[in-house]
């Protein structure tokens, strides 16, 4: 049975099996998927096993490599260990923004202005340095944006690692290209909105209401528009009607 | 599709061992089961391989660090499917935020000379007008033959929902398809 018209009627059934069959896909694929697969998981296993997080009663000042040092005092200690919560959920793909507070105060005013631009870039999302640079009212001056964010002392959650160049290329990163590369990954793989399957609610991710949710009746979705064309509603604790 | 010769070791068998030891052996044996259909159906959904082999890769990848929110009582395929096409529609919204990225299957319009016989081409861009719910029904039903029950659980919807948006997909397809006939005269016409 081929696709034949017949006056104006013609058979879609058999035209959308015909030309949807599928292709053959190229040898090799599985195994590239699969290594690609391992890479990354591999390379953010390596960033929670490797970095700590540090913070004062404000808030997180550091993300760094090394040993956990001790937080002074209880405000610094629960906002430590907040941040390291986050950033895992954030590298398991449970998180798509960061809740804790970040501390920047005891840096110079260039850098604090520069970082707190780059917190403003969304997630999933990249900017350039010059864009940057003219955000926060500097610009031309793209390559202190550049020098500045190579010094992030809170890589991570601030998103330094969001700031490409003009071109799309990578620009550069204090950990390495390949690790930019991974968050970015990373983020790409993380959905924004998602719908419970049983309250046909739709929520931001990271919302406390899609949380208490079971994992396996969350669906995601491209638009509000689109969840709502099949019976889903926004939530009205996180609004996602709203952002 | 796909012959099942490791150990006879079902899919659920290797969930179970993700699920204990993130058992990378495991994941690589249901990438090399699966990916094959799950790349069959990014390509029709998204209408470009690059961005299909980054969705299954983004499959596997988030099969593996939320292999804890996988209930046995789900087919392993249909969870599968549920991953991906949540992968899949998650790309289509980030085109959708930058539309300066041009849409492969969108590319182009009708309005332009058909380009070569490829009836396949023009139903990828009849396709690319279909809402987003319903086209990720249609290429799931028509590349992969599920059925409507397993439409409903991987979209996380009724039944009845996944016939209207099926018939509505259908309608729009039929339309931008018959408004040049000749599009359904293909290779094999």
């Amino acid at each position: 049975m081929t696709s034949t018209m017949q006056g104006t009627l013609f058979d879609l059934e058999g035209a959308l099996r015909d030309r949807l069959r599928p292709e053959p896909v190229a040898a090799g694929a599985g195994r590239r998927i699969a290594q690609g697969a391992l890479r990354r998981l591999e390379q953010l296993a390596r960033i929670r096993a490797e970095f700590v997080v540090d913070a004062s009663a404000r808030g997180v000042v550091a993300v760094r490599r090394g040993r956990r040092a001790e937080a002074a005092g209880a405000a610094a200690r629960r906002n430590a260990e907040r941040g390291r919560e986050e950033l895992h959920e954030y590298l398991d793909g449970r998180r798509a923004f960061f809740a804790v507070p970040v501390d920047l105060t005891r840096l110079a005013p260039f850098q604090r202005r520069v970082l707190e631009g780059a917190l403003q870039v969304p997630f999933g999302e990249t900017t350039s340095y010059s864009a940057l640079a003219a955000r926060i009212g500097c610009a031309g001056a793209a390559r202190a944006v550049g020098t500045a964010l190579g010094h992030n002392p809170v890589p991570f959650i601030v998103p330094c690692h969001r700031v490409l160049r003009g071109d799309r290329t990578l620009g550069g990163y204090a950990f390495g290209l390949p690790m930019k590369t991974d968050l970015l990954a990373l983020e790409r793989s993380t959905p924004i909105l998602e719908g419970c399957t049983s309250t046909r609610i739709l929520c931001r991710v990271g919302c406390a209401a899609l949380a208490r949710s079971r994992p396996d009746r969350r669906v995601v979705f491209a638009s509000i528009e689109d969840a709502g064309s099949v019976g889903y509603r926004p939530c009205r604790l996180c609004r996602p009607d709203a952002a | 599709m796909v012959p099942r010769k490791d150990k006879g070791e079902t899919d659920r068998d290797l969930m179970r061992r993700l699920q204990r030891s993130g058992d990378e052996q495991a994941l690589t044996q249901l990438v090399l089961r699966h990916s094959g259909r799950m790349l069959a159906v990014a390509a029709r959904l998204l209408g470009s391989r690059v961005d299909a082999e980054d969705a299954v890769q983004r499959t596997f990848f988030r099969l593996h660090t939320h292999a804890g929110d996988y209930r046995p009582e789900w087919m392993v395929t249909t969870w599968l499917y549920r991953i991906l096409t949540n992968a899949c529609i998650d790309e289509l919204r980030r085109r959708r935020v930058r539309p300066e990225e041009p849409l492969p299957a969108a590319a182009s319009t009708a309005g332009r000379a058909a380009a070569g016989p490829e009836a396949r081409l023009d139903l990828e861009r009849a396709l690319a007008k279909v809402p987003n719910e319903a086209r990720a029904l249609l290429v799931l039903r028509y590349v992969e033959g599920l059925s409507y029950g397993e439409l409903a659980r991987v979209r996380g919807i009724s039944v009845n929902t996944v016939k209207s948006q099926l018939a509505r997909g259908k309608e729009i397809l039929k339309a931008a398809l018959t408004e040049r006939p000749r599009a359904m005269r293909g290779e094999r016409g």
